[in-house]
């Protein structure tokens, strides 16, 4: 699905992925853990290629395709999506409008027929409902006025709508109450199928309880520094980075 | 030649046929309007409210002028006589001179008073011709006192022709009346249109102005609305998209002259390409204008580097007691917002013109005639599509 290999990106000169290595398999979670500033941003940004971002060396394949080469809008069409860990507000732009032209444009790329209004308002009402999303906000401008839990829950629901092959989840716990935290990482759940896989990234375990992850990666200072599975989660929620920072390595 | 004279000898030539093919009140002005025409010439960029469009340049290529020497008989009702060139002075203002030298034809919108049109009145403009052709017409309203009456002009222009319009509006507002008027400008590049409107609004009288630039070469429309009476109201509205070479100038003078008066006024611009934007807006709060209530603003998109954006808010007070606030805002294409979009799948133009489209739609939400506002989304959104389709924008 996913193969990142030595991957080294830059923000305005300065270098904040230095080698990357990651393989993500169908139907894999993923979950990516680490400190501020480490590099887990940058590199779902470099993912869905940001253009703030430069990448100086390494390469990415997706679905058998050399994703560098791809236009942010082909990369989603390709079945990568991004939820935001700041969705943007969009004053102006109706919430249906943004949304068909984004499904209508991935159909483009597909080959296939724009939906019908009809169609289209129908597939609507049943994908807000996964994750719960109030009808009135489906009629507003894009995330506009939308409180910090409706804006993640928007970002699940656009996700239920594009059925993408990998979704990159940035933090879509922080800022989330219990509830609101159950309802989109039910949600995500519901959206699953056997060959969609999840990059999560996460500073609590309380995410991943409900998302289980195959494994997780610790990134420290744009380097993974450790893999394994679930349990290596419950450990850093224990006992924290310290041990794999540099100067304790 | 210089391009004054050529606009006098014409009139001194035809004036027989000028006078025969048009109302008699119209005829009565013409003196003194060629005697301030040839005192004023054509504004030049030193004066304060021509500094963003040069006149002179886009009068001078050699246009057949609209002349009919057709006599009429008819002449303007009676009761609206005396209106016609009361509000529009020769004095000031070159063109108005020009116009009110030339102009044959008139249309008159007479509402007496306690009368309301249920309909509104649409007015279409439609250019046609074979050469290069001038076009100089007047519009007069008068809404008598309780009165109240929705117009719609429409320009429209026929394509690769070049066209030259001179226009001059005076909208009387009698007490307690209402007056709407919306003028949709959606022409072609090569057209040249200035319209000059003024109105007079009286005690407890509401205008609404709004003007939609949507496709012409140059546009400069010049608003000056006096706020006579107490408690009267204007809302001065204004949308422009611009691209190619196109130039709109928005010129507006808000006078308040008596209490408790309210003003709005929100203009923005999409500016594309090489294209240009000017806004200038005067507000004005005379002494004795206490209670004056008027917010201005005017905010802008420029959507390329070769795009140009002039704006200049003022605003002068002379009274106590008054609220007034104005401002305005110029800025690019929000990266954010494009890339959130284009990680959904929307490609780059359309994401822009999703953009742009929502920059322009806060104008046409306020738009108090619902058909209307329908209308000119759609007349939007196809402006956007046309623009994103051209060839200029494919090959960047």
């Amino acid at each position: 699905m996913l193969e990142i290999r030595n991957l080294h990106a830059s923000i305005g000169g300065k270098e904040i992925l230095k080698g990357i290595d990651l393989r993500v398999g169908k139907g894999e979670i993923h979950a990516l853990m680490g400190l501020n500033g480490a590099g887990k941003s940058t590199l779902s940004n470099v993912l869905v290629g940001h253009p703030a971002y430069e990448v100086t060396q390494g390469s990415i394949t997706f679905r058998g395709k050399d994703l560098l080469q791809l236009s942010p809008d082909e990369r989603s069409h390709e079945g990568l999506f991004l939820s935001f860990q700041q969705p943007v507000e969009i004053p102006g732009v109706p919430m249906t409008k943004f949304m068909q032209a984004a499904l209508n444009a991935k159909r483009k790329y597909e080959g296939k027929e724009p939906l019908s209004a009809a169609d289209f308002l129908k597939l609507m009402r049943e994908r807000r409902k996964i994750v719960e999303l109030d009808a009135k906000l489906t009629t507003r401008s894009v995330n506009e006025g939308f409180s910090g839990g409706e804006k993640k829950r928007n970002e699940i629901f656009q996700m239920a709508m594009l059925e993408p092959k990998l979704a990159i989840l940035d933090e879509t716990d922080s800022g989330l109450d219990v509830d609101a935290l159950r309802i989109v990482a039910e949600g995500f759940n519901r959206l699953r199928t056997p060959e969609t896989s999840a990059i999560v990234i996460t500073h609590y375990q309380r995410l991943l309880d409900y998302l289980k992850p195959d494994f997780v990666h610790v990134l420290i200072d744009g380097r993974i520094v450790k893999s394994g599975g679930p349990e290596l989660a419950l450990e850093i929620e224990e006992h924290g980075f310290d041990k794999y920072l540099p100067q304790n390595a | 030649m210089d391009a004054t004279k050529q606009y006098i000898d014409l009139f001194q030539q035809e004036r027989q046929r000028i006078d025969n093919g048009a109302p008699r009140t119209l005829n009565r002005l013409r003196d003194d309007a060629l005697a301030a025409f040839c005192r004023l010439g054509f504004p030049s960029r030193r004066i304060e409210r021509y500094k963003y469009t040069d006149v002179a340049q886009a009068f001078e290529p050699n246009y057949g002028v609209k002349i009919s020497g057709t006599p009429t008989a008819d002449d303007l009702p009676q009761a609206v006589a005396r209106s016609y060139g009361s509000l529009a002075s020769v004095d000031t203002d070159g063109i108005v001179a020009l116009n009110t030298m030339l102009a044959q034809d008139i249309t008159v919108i007479h509402v007496p008073a306690s009368t309301c049109k249920e309909h509104p009145v649409q007015l279409t403009n439609t250019l046609h011709s074979t050469a290069p052709l001038m076009h100089n017409r007047r519009l007069l309203i008068v809404a008598e006192a309780g009165a109240k009456v929705q117009v719609i002009q429409t320009d429209k222009a026929d394509d690769g022709q070049d066209f030259l319009t001179t226009q001059v509006t005076e909208v009387i507002v009698g007490q307690g009346a209402e007056v709407e008027f919306y003028d949709i400008e959606d022409s072609s590049d090569r057209c040249h249109r200035f319209h000059h409107f003024f109105a007079r609004v009286e005690a407890g009288g509401r205008l609404t102005h709004a003007a939609f630039s949507l496709a012409g070469g140059l546009s400069r429309n010049q608003t000056d609305i006096v706020l006579a009476g107490e408690g009267a109201a204007a809302t001065l509205l204004g949308s422009a998209i611009t691209s190619g070479s196109q130039h709109v100038d928005n010129n507006t003078l808000i006078d308040h002259q008596a209490p408790a008066c309210t003003s709005r006024e929100l203009y923005k611009y999409v500016v594309d390409q090489q294209s240009a934007g000017a806004f200038a807006g005067r507000v004005l709060v005379r002494e004795g204008a206490e209670k004056t209530d008027s917010i201005e603003r005017n905010a802008n998109l420029v959507c390329t580097d070769e795009a140009h954006m002039w704006t200049q808010p003022m605003l002068e007070i002379y009274a106590d007691d008054v609220q007034c606030s104005h401002g305005s805002t110029v800025g690019q294409i929000n990266a954010d917002a494009l890339f959130y979009m284009r990680q959904r799948g929307i490609s780059d133009a359309d994401a822009r013109m999703l953009l742009k489209q929502a920059f322009a739609s806060e104008v046409l939400s306020e738009v108090p005639l619902e058909a209307l506002q329908l209308r000119l989304t759609a007349l939007v959104e196809k402006r956007f599509r046309n623009c994103e389709d051209c060839k200029f924008c494919k090959n960047n």
